[in-house]
């Protein structure tokens, strides 16, 4: 009985807490990997995020309050990443909260953000699990799903490449798996024959044992879903073991970037890839954000840094529609949201919260990514098949 | 036929020699941990952080503009007294209690977690990827291999050759192993063995810090490089018998072998846990490895 | 006849006052934690609560650890290896099975019971380091292949394991509510850890302290050190996989790195800094492993160097740990009290 009692004290302790303020700053929890194999990722993001909340803050804020970040590294772990996140909501209390880049930490921080009654917005994370079948109510994503992607590449690769023979390299997790399901359908369905998968472990070294498989297959075209410091190695061994240049390379929107393609060099040159953004966009809005990039970080943005800048625009727009931070007025302004980003208009899709945004096909020529061909957003995005809202 | 011979020159044997550079660099791993063992019974857990400490000290070096070539060299001689040094403040501290295997496992084990840390406070966490020394490929028999690999498969025979040569053609080897068979006999014939042990330990720490520096240009330099490296060394020490130079030089080649070509077949993943179940079998039937241990003939 | 009695009673008596002074040790946790409970309940807390009740589950993964190390001398590096088949046996029960606590423990139990018995053949054959090795060995076989197998989300893990409530007849317990929980997780421990200490006392346990002592000697006494091994290994696997189950009831979700090196080496500089042999330290051990973390991870990222420095103390200066040294003087003052009475 006394153990009931302490019980009963102790919870009604806590029914008294929840409530989250609705004055003083906006808090924003960013929980990006600082450091691993996704470091310069989580830079990206965090460069988007800076420029855009300064220029939020310049013109008076977010509904008359003041944007604040507060960083937390992910480490590309899902594990860390709900760890962090849990702080930033029960210690630091943000009203929102983005930033994660790794699938599985997007899918495990969707979860937490559910059992903290508040929402959260992956900028970076391709899985289509995340707006599919494992959607959250609580989860939105800005920038442009495995599924997107693919369908901009294979619709360049049946003009270019009819009926190739496909090798997929892809990391082994949820991404990895994701985007390899994801263009091998796609590329199937216009013809492509596979010719083998293989998946090696995210921040792995030495990719010189997975070449035997490829040797063995003989693809004329090889696909990759690696990221971050990953394709550097991937694609740096690849050509010195002499394989680069005996196939097409084509890959993920995030394999090969602005960020990492100085450490790649040479061998990035000739990648083909789907993606929804290109510095190359020939836009005003566009134009003004890479300069502007330029100019506060001495580098250029990639589709993360483009997204990460969007995701604070989202935000702003939804809660002055909303009127307030309040989560469950806050997600009914998300759903059918449409705003401007650097990319062009993006429409938030209520059914799944994916954004639909156009897609390019693009090619690395001389160290830029030069567009192809286009495919508007609508054709791309594919049905929406989230079943959870 | 053809085709056979086709995918013998062009699947095979590029995966068979580049299992070789995978096997030279474990085996020199190896070879630091098994001789510790040999001698002093110790388990070095720390032997990974020992490795990752010779790649940094090389990067750190080579930052400077002292030259890759005169770093292997220079590197080796700095760990060997950070060896020593360890061994006379650490080991030592514990050697003579009753359950000094337990103690010495533990204090490498606190050891490494340490280090793990001030790498990362020294040079943060992310990997420095060293220009290769020997840039460029060649191609033999119309399959590329990159030069460096073949340097490496080259320099880690040599070393292997010239750690056998040290331990079984020299008198300071056989005073290691009359120390490795019965300390005291070896003892009462004048071997100082004090100074053999520290010696030793210093020795194998110094291949160790070796290793880091010559395969820093593949594997990248990072604060927790010597984790992904020691199981596979552990599991080559342990299946070519603890102690044993012999075995894990067999040893070595043999796993490293079985991964690379199982890759072929299996996903690369897969080859961890295969070498690791063939070190639990081992452990299980025969514990005592391949070969007998050091000083044991 | 009558000297053996009084050398008897003089046995029994020291004893009683050991297991006197360890009882009063974990007594004394208990009564911080309680301390802990009503200080975070007031304060509306939310993230530490559940930060304690994570400490608590991972001393309950130590004790299995010190109910090997300090009772049997087995060096166990690869504990995790159970505490994380527990959490995910536990983790797919309530998401595919049933969302029941009593369903997870008992399948947990029964599950625990099979491959502890298996792990346990392969394992007790090996002596001193070489049972260090396979452990070690064993742990990072079932790691990899947890993270490699997709079925069971591979490097991913399980995310979605519903929240429950666990139903005790009187009241029930929402693992959600952090206090509620938090409670439930130290009686759940205090449990374990009055099993170890009742272990330890029988007839068999006493063997496993003879195995310790000199392994060689004790079938001459009869008694098969095989078996008393194997029992004590089955034992402490139940222990860290029971404490494993309570995992995805905290998190929501199960990880591959459960099961890795790091969590069985966290576990054993518990019980090194706690003190080995004395049940009652792993609580201390992992208390003072989470407010370190926590305490220093406000000044600077690099906690574990002053962890591993501790650690490395502990073992050359304090071999017994904080407990070796507080159970002498609880020990004295048990005797004190008893010497009154």
């Amino acid at each position: 009985m006394k153990r009931l009692t302490i019980i009963a004290a102790v919870a009604a302790a806590f029914a008294a807490t929840g409530a989250y303020a609705q004055s003083g700053p906006i808090k924003i929890g960013v929980v990006t990997p600082l450091t691993g194999t996704y470091a310069g990722i989580g830079q990206q993001v965090k460069w988007g995020i800076e420029m855009a909340v300064k220029e939020i803050n310049d013109k008076g804020g977010i509904l008359g309050r003041k944007v604040e970040t507060i960083y937390e590294d992910e480490e590309a772990n899902p594990n860390v990443a709900v760890q962090k996140a849990e702080k930033l909501f029960q210690v630091s209390k943000v009203d929102f909260l983005t930033g994660t880049v790794n699938s599985g930490s997007t899918l495990a921080v969707g979860q937490v953000a559910e059992r903290n009654a508040r929402l959260a917005a992956t900028t970076v994370s391709f899985s289509d699990a995340i707006t599919g079948d494992k959607c959250s109510p609580n989860m939105f994503r800005v920038n442009a799903k495995a599924g997107m992607q693919s369908a901009a590449l294979a619709e360049w690769m049946v003009k270019e490449k009819p009926n190739a023979s496909v090798y997929y390299l892809g990391p082994d997790y949820e991404m990895g798996r994701s985007t390899v399901a994801a263009f091998k359908a796609a590329a199937e369905a216009k013809g492509a024959k596979s010719v083998g998968e293989v998946y090696a472990p995210l921040d792995n070294k030495d990719y010189s044992p997975f070449f035997g498989q490829i040797r063995a297959a003989r693809p004329q075209v090889l696909y990759t879903s690696v990221a971050g410091n990953d394709t550097v190695r991937f694609l740096s061994q690849l050509s010195e073991f002499g394989l680069a240049k005996q196939m097409q390379i084509v890959g993920a929107a995030g394999s090969v970037t602005a960020q990492n393609m100085g450490a790649i060099g040479k061998a990035a040159e000739g990648y083909v890839t789907g993606a929804a953004y290109s510095g190359e966009i020939d836009t005003p809005a566009n134009k003004k954000f890479v300069a502007d990039f330029k100019a506060a970080w001495k580098a250029d943005p990639d589709l993360y840094g483009v997204d990460s800048y969007g995701v604070m625009y989202f935000y702003k727009a939804a809660a002055e529609k909303a009127g307030t931070t309040d989560t469950d007025k806050l997600r009914t302004a998300m759903r059918g949201l449409e705003w401007q980003t650097p990319q062009g208009k993006k429409t938030m899709r209520a059914g799944d919260h994916q954004a639909i945004q156009d897609m390019y096909a693009v090619k690395v020529v001389n160290g830029k990514f030069q567009i192809i061909s286009k495919v508007p957003g609508e054709a791309a995005v594919g049905a929406d098949t989230c079943t959870k809202f | 036929m053809n085709e056979l011979i086709e995918t013998l020159q062009f699947v095979y044997a590029p995966q068979v020699v580049n299992g070789l550079a995978i096997g030279v660099a474990v085996i020199l791993m190896a070879l630091g941990l098994t001789i510790i063992f040999g001698l002093l019974d110790v388990i070095n857990m720390a032997h990974g952080e020992f490795y990752a400490l010779g790649a940094y000290l090389g990067i750190t070096l080579v930052a400077k503009g002292v030259s890759f070539w005169v770093c292997l060299a220079l590197v080796p001689v700095v760990m060997a007294g950070i060896g020593y040094a360890t061994e006379r403040m650490l080991i030592q501290r514990v050697f003579h209690t009753k359950d000094r295997h337990i103690l010495t496992l533990l204090l490498t084990f606190g050891l490494a977690i340490i280090a793990e840390d001030v790498f990362k406070l020294a040079y943060g966490p992310n990997p420095y990827k060293p220009d290769s020394p020997i840039p460029g490929a060649s191609e033999l028999l119309g399959v590329i291999l990159p030069n460096y690999r073949l340097f490496l498969i080259a320099a880690g025979t040599a070393i292997i050759v010239a750690v056998w040569i040290v331990v079984y053609r020299t008198s300071l080897g056989a005073m290691v192993r009359a120390a490795a068979f019965d300390r005291h006999m070896a003892s009462s014939l004048g071997v100082p063995v004090e100074r053999v042990y520290a010696g030793t330990f210093a020795f194998g720490v110094a291949l160790a810090g070796l290793s880091g520096v010559l395969l820093a240009p593949i594997y990248s330099v990072f604060p927790t490089m010597g984790k992904d490296f020691i199981l596979m060394a552990f599991s080559v020490v342990i299946v070519g018998g603890m102690g044993s130079i012999k075995g894990a030089v067999i040893a070595g080649l043999v796993l490293t072998q079985i991964q690379s070509i199982s890759s072929l077949y299996i996903s690369p993943v897969w080859s961890d846990p295969l070498v690791f179940g063939i070190m639990v079998l081992f452990l299980m039937v025969r514990p005592q490895g391949l070969a007998g241990r050091l000083g044991h003939g | 006849m009558a000297e053996a009695a009084i050398l008897r009673n003089a046995v029994e008596a020291t004893e009683r006052i050991a297991r006197g002074g360890r009882n009063l040790l974990a007594g004394i946790f208990v009564a911080i934690a309680l301390a802990f409970a009503v200080f975070a309940g007031m304060t509306g807390d939310t993230f530490f609560f559940r930060l304690a009740t994570e400490a608590l589950i991972f001393a309950g993964l130590a004790l299995s650890v010190d109910l090997l190390l300090g009772y049997t001398g087995l060096l166990s590096l690869g504990q995790a290896l159970f505490f994380g088949f527990g959490a995910y046996v536990s983790g797919l029960v309530l998401k595919n099975v049933a969302p029941s606590f009593w369903a997870a423990i008992g399948i947990t139990l029964a599950a625990t019971l099979l491959v502890g018995t298996i792990a346990g053949i392969i394992s007790i054959r090996a002596r001193g380091v070489y049972f260090a090795l396979i452990t070690f060995g064993l742990a990072q076989v079932a790691f990899k292949v947890v993270f490699n197998t997709r079925e069971i989300g591979g490097s991913d893990g399980i995310i979605g394991i519903p929240q429950i409530r666990a139903e005790f007849g009187l009241f029930s317990v929402d693992t959600q509510s952090p206090a509620g929980f938090f409670l439930l997780t130290l009686a759940f421990m205090m449990l374990l850890y009055a099993g170890c200490a009742y272990l330890v006392q029988t007839p068999a346990g006493r063997l496993l302290v003879a195995i310790r002592t000199n392994e060689s000697r004790v079938p001459f006494l009869g008694y098969s050190p095989w078996r008393a091994k194997l029992f004590a290994f089955v034992a402490a696997a139940v222990v860290a996989a029971l404490s494993g189950s309570l995992y995805p009831m905290l998190r929501g979700l199960v990880s591959p790195e459960l099961l890795a090196f790091q969590i069985s080496g966290n576990a054993v500089i518990m019980v090194v800094i706690g003190g080995v042999g004395t049940l009652a330290g792993a609580f201390y051990g992992s208390a003072i492993l989470t407010m370190l973390k926590s305490v220093i991870g406000t000044f600077t990222e690099y906690h574990l160097i002053v962890i591993g420095a501790l650690f490395m103390l502990s073992v050359i200066f304090f071999p017994k740990g904080l407990a070796g040294y507080a159970l002498p003087r609880l020990e004295r003052w048990v005797a004190r009290r008893r010497g009154r009475a």
